[in-house]
């Protein structure tokens, strides 16, 4: 493994946690994404009518079991998207067998990425106002309705005592929440940190992105030729990262590495991508050196991939700026296909999918539709799932409304099992 | 179950009433009506009852007895224990009667 650019030290990815449209937990995510399924299919959480779209990436049924162990009214104030955020949480913490309450509260950090916090809480609470009259509705229903919710739900509920903080960057939040765990864990702040995102469905993005004609009738298609826009969808991921040191001392695993890390903002529009990709060009550079990897290095690419027409292929040119023609055989994960775009917690679910891989030594099949599109002709993988050769290196993209580009390396010399 | 405020309601029987309020509104899990005394202190080190909480009292307090409390009437001393809250609640309703009387 190549050494650090920069000083500090290494930083162990230990456990991870999801919940996302396939299911509650790590296992129906994989089983998922090896099967090759999608899990956009029509939605139920709320009424369609009047847009031209009528699926998501919905979570099933389970939110109440995953709040069971708490009491009525600490459930009765946590939004959609905490119950997410605390079910994945407590899944990566048990992953990684860290007991939080045997370290010291202060040196354990949480950064928890959000687009929609309890927006969803919000619309209903609402909605319920403007027919309620003179009555009132009960104030609980929104007592989570800010951003900060998931990760406030996540520090209360796992005694986590050092730096929280919420990033709501849109679709690079989840990514700049890894990337600020990174510098917290090598600068000595904390020595493990919680880290990833929660978002859950909401009428204001469902119309919104309807609004925009942002978004495919049927399942989204990332770098294919048919591809009419994005799904949305829903869940969350969360990491447990540490330093090396302090997993090597209470005999932890490390699952992979977070090598290095980079962002930057285009500094263009408010939703429109730098057309030349500089931003995320940038972005990529700066995590590559972060990680001291080289071009060479990288096997994969986990990409932001929306499938909307414009997104994949000025993503596209970004990533032939930094890799050229070696950008053909650097295999591509569009997660988004699987379970749509999780806004601020994709970039956590997506390097949840890039760490199964590098556990798992293989990469799971793409689920297409048409074909490949030659504009931005993406190595996919189809059909069955491709072996990795170790030491292997994922690079895990996201780039966002405003121009907030994010790059995520991750690195390991093995699978799991081997 | 909720007589209108112009039923003649004595303070023990507002007091129980208060009381059912608190543990149903508020979803105390555990916690009978029964158990809250009349002087025990509500919020704090008493019943730890928080801001939120505060919120969703009134609003079972005013469902419970029709009444309708102004934010501007809300006062630490009223809402300290459920002997001051029934002395909060009884000043409702005679304002309540005095009013339905004027306006005969």
């Amino acid at each position: 493994m190549a050494a650090n650019a920069r000083s500090g030290p290494r930083i162990w990815v230990t456990g991870l946690g999801a919940v996302t449209p396939f299911g509650w937990g790590m296992e129906a995510f994989a089983r998922g994404l090896y099967e090759g399924r999608t899990a956009i299919r029509p939605l139920s959480l709320f009424s369609t009518d009047g847009h031209r779209t009528r699926i998501a990436g919905e979570v099933p049924a389970g939110l109440e079991d995953a709040l069971a162990h708490l009491p009525p009214k600490q459930r009765a104030r946590l939004s959609r998207t905490d119950g997410f955020a605390l079910a994945a949480a407590r899944e990566a913490a048990a992953s990684a067998e860290l007991e939080l309450s045997e370290h010291g509260r202060p040196s354990v950090g949480l950064f928890v990425g959000s687009s929609t916090g309890g927006m969803l809480e919000g619309e209903r609470f609402f909605g319920d106002l403007r027919t309620a009259g003179n009555r009132r509705l009960a104030a609980s229903r929104i007592a989570s309705q800010q951003h900060s919710g998931p990760a406030d739900a996540i520090a209360r509920a796992l005694g986590i005592g050092g730096p929280v903080v919420t990033f709501s960057s849109a679709c690079s939040a989840a990514g700049m929440a890894i990337e600020a765990a990174l510098r917290s864990l090598r600068s000595g702040e904390t020595e493990v940190a919680l880290a990833g995102g929660a978002d859950s469905l909401c009428e204001l993005t469902y119309a919104g992105f309807n609004s925009l004609r942002a978004v495919d009738e049927q399942p989204c298609r990332p770098f294919q030729t048919g591809r009419k826009g994005l799904s949305l969808g829903e869940g969350s991921g969360v990491l447990v990262l540490e330093t090396e040191t302090h997993a090597r001392g209470r005999g932890a695993r490390a699952l992979a590495e977070l090598a290095g890390a980079g962002s930057s903002c285009d500094a263009h529009h408010m939703t429109a991508p730098d057309p030349l990709g500089e931003g995320l060009v940038l972005a990529i550079e700066k995590a590559l050196t972060d990680a001291g990897v080289d071009l060479e290095d990288i096997d994969v690419i986990n990409a932001h991939g929306t499938a909307t027409p414009l997104n994949d292929v000025a993503e596209w040119k970004a990533l032939e700026r930094v890799f050229g023609a070696r950008l053909a055989r650097i295999a591509i994960q569009p997660t988004k296909s699987n379970v749509g775009h999780l806004l601020g917690a994709c970039g956590a679910v997506e390097a949840v999918a890039a760490l199964l891989a590098l556990t798992q030594g293989s990469l799971p099949p793409t689920p297409t539709v048409d074909a490949v599109d030659p504009e931005c002709p993406a190595n996919l993988v189809i059909g069955a799932a491709r072996a990795l050769s170790y030491p292997a290196t994922v690079l895990s993209v996201n780039l966002a409304f405003g121009g907030a580009n994010v790059a995520l390396v991750f690195r390991s010399d093995k699978p799991e099992s081997s | 179950m909720n007589p209108s405020p112009r039923d003649k309601a004595s303070t023990a029987d507002i007091r129980t009433r208060i009381k059912r309020v608190i543990v149903e509104s508020l979803m105390l899990e555990g916690l009978t009506p029964e158990e809250i005394g009349d002087d025990q202190a509500l919020f704090g080190e008493g019943l730890g009852l928080d801001s939120v909480d505060a919120l969703e009292l009134v609003l079972g307090l005013e469902s419970e007895f029709g009444i309708k409390v102004k934010s501007e009437q809300l006062d630490r001393e009223a809402f300290s224990n459920v002997n001051a809250l029934a002395g909060f609640v009884e000043r409702h309703l005679e304002l309540a009667g005095s009013m339905r009387a004027a306006r005969k």
